[in-house]
């Protein structure tokens, strides 16, 4: 693996009132690869991923992409710089037809400047994205409004968006969440091809066994501490993680 | 028939009072409490420009309009943009920006200037006269009405389903943390929909005023019917505030043929309650919905 890292946290937390949801938590994602990041429910995974793309702002740490410092900056402008996410509540725009729904990343200032402010027929480019992600093309899905059609689609479509902005990294906030076994075997080669592509992944996740089919480096939370990193295989055999996992100490 | 006539004239006066109103908070969630006192502030604009400076009528309300959308654009960049997603200071603040306007317009004194105070204040009607529509006398004012809001709903909803803008705003109105993860400029947003909110409180005035007159009254009078619209149709919802409007300007219009026009406002504030009774998130407001976890 490279060593050259896209994005370094350095010693962040944040707390909500009294409660301390993420503290003194630091780590590194390198260019290219999939993290996974696990933990129970409360550990802070969502709030790290807020703390990361500018929605919540740490207490103390720092935030650097791409050797720039990103902490504090607002989300449209961290989006625009090419750090993107899905949201584990698939937020879809209800009422606009689900190709419609990657005009607005495909208008964004990144995608412009990127693409020289051409893009040809932006309707069919929209479409044949969504054709990546495992839309059919002749039925009539992608015209349907997003509201309508099932969760399944629904996180395709959440993948779809962020693919549209070109991003270099994106965060998959639970992406398996709620979707059945047949659902998820056909996502994956969908986000193994991204990775093929050169995009750089960080996925909070709770299906551990189709995660560690995806990843090579795994990174456990708990109470919002980092209690391991490292390979799936190692990880799991972390007396500490079986600790936060089962709440009793087996071996 | 008088009814079905003056009744549908009263509902569109709603709907265009209210459809700035919920463009700014369905896209900002701003609760834009200057919204009338831009709607008078344009029409004495107008009335200043053609009556002082001799400006050509329709010259003087698109200058009138271009300053409300400039209005609404500076009361966004300075003011509420250092309090947005605090609810209870934005509306402090835009009220206060409403009292200014208002009040300021009527003061008397400084400079010579001698406020807008009084029933002189006239703009004057597009085209004069009337037609006789199924036996009833129409003025070509009220026709003007409805012709005009419906052409604001029409290119509202061309904007917003079809342009790149105009999707933007719908974007981050659905939900303003996907979009801005998708690179949408939240505060953009927020000062165009402030603008065009703007520019469309003077463009209901500029239609509506010529009925009346102008005065600095008509304001809060303004206001509260916005607010009114948007109750009973649901806050930020499109489809609620047309409703809304047919709702209200039909009642008021049949409570005062049959009971008399003192109790228009008794069915308005009547109307306010039994909503706010049996269905407080509005005709076609939407609940709150799953938070996620954190």
């Amino acid at each position: 693996m490279a060593d050259e890292f896209l994005l370094q946290v350095g010693g962040v937390s944040k707390a909500f009132g009294g409660v301390q949801a993420i503290t003194n938590l630091s780590f590194r994602l390198f260019k290219g690869e999939i993290l996974g990041v696990i933990g129970p429910n409360g550990s802070g995974k969502t709030t790290l991923v807020n703390l990361i793309t500018g929605f919540v702002r740490p207490d103390s740490g720092k935030v650097f992409y791409k050797a720039r410092n990103i902490t504090g900056l607002q989300p449209h402008k961290i989006a625009n710089l090419g750090l993107t996410r899905t949201f584990q509540i698939a937020r879809p725009y209800d009422s606009l037809p689900a190709f419609k729904n990657l005009i607005v990343p495909l208008n964004s200032p990144r995608v412009r400047r990127t693409r020289g402010g051409k893009l040809g027929d932006i309707e069919a480019v929209a479409i044949d994205m969504l054709e990546e992600v495992g839309f059919e093309r002749d039925a009539r899905v992608p015209y349907k409004t997003a509201g309508s059609l099932p969760l399944g689609y629904l996180k395709r479509l959440e993948l779809a968006r962020c693919i549209a902005l070109k991003p270099d990294i994106i965060i998959c906030d639970e992406i398996f969440s709620g979707l059945s076994m047949s659902e998820i075997t056909s996502m994956i080669p969908f986000l193994e091809k991204l990775h093929l592509e050169g995009i750089t992944m960080m996925m909070i996740e709770h299906r551990l066994r189709e995660l560690f089919r995806l990843t090579d480096r795994v990174m456990v939370m708990n109470f919002g501490e980092k209690i391991a990193e490292g390979m799936p295989q190692e990880v799991i055999e972390n007396k500490e993680v079986r600790k936060a996992y089962l709440g009793t100490e087996t071996s | 028939m008088d009814i079905v006539i003056y009744g549908t004239v009263n509902s569109i006066v709603f709907a265009l009072i209210a459809v700035g109103f919920t463009l700014v908070y369905g896209v900002s969630r701003i609760p834009n409490f200057a919204h009338g006192s831009i709607y008078v502030l344009v029409g004495f604009l107008t009335w200043s420009f053609v009556n002082d400076l001799r400006m050509n009528y329709a010259l003087a309300i698109l200058l009138s309009l271009t300053i409300a959308a400039v209005v609404g654009f500076i009361m966004y960049r300075f003011i509420l943009i250092r309090l947005r997603g605090m609810a209870t200071s934005e509306i402090i603040a835009s009220f206060a920006v409403s009292l200014v306007i208002l009040e300021g317009l009527r003061m008397q004194g400084i400079g010579g200037f001698k406020g807008f105070i009084g029933p002189f204040y006239v703009l004057r009607p597009f085209i004069e006269g009337k037609m006789n529509i199924w036996g009833v006398f129409v003025d070509f004012q009220r026709l003007i009405i409805i012709g005009g809001g419906i052409a604001v709903v029409g290119l509202l909803w061309l904007f917003t389903h079809h342009t790149k803008m105009g999707l933007s705003l719908r974007a981050i109105a659905q939900d303003e943390r996907a979009a801005m993860m998708l690179g949408v400029n939240s505060d953009r947003t927020a000062m165009i929909s402030l603008s065009i909110g703007s520019a469309l409180a003077g463009l209901a005035a500029v239609i509506i005023l010529p009925l009346g007159s102008v005065t600095a009254e008509a304001g809060y009078k303004v206001l509260i019917y916005a607010l009114a619209v948007s109750i009973i149709g649901g806050l930020g919802s499109w489809a609620g505030a047309v409703l809304a409007s047919f709702v209200i300007g039909f009642a008021m219009k049949i409570s005062t043929a049959m009971f008399g026009a003192v109790w228009e406002s008794v069915v308005l504030v009547g109307t306010i309650i039994l909503i706010l009774l049996f269905k407080p998130s509005g005709l076609l407001g939407k609940q709150k919905e799953l938070e996620e976890r954190v």
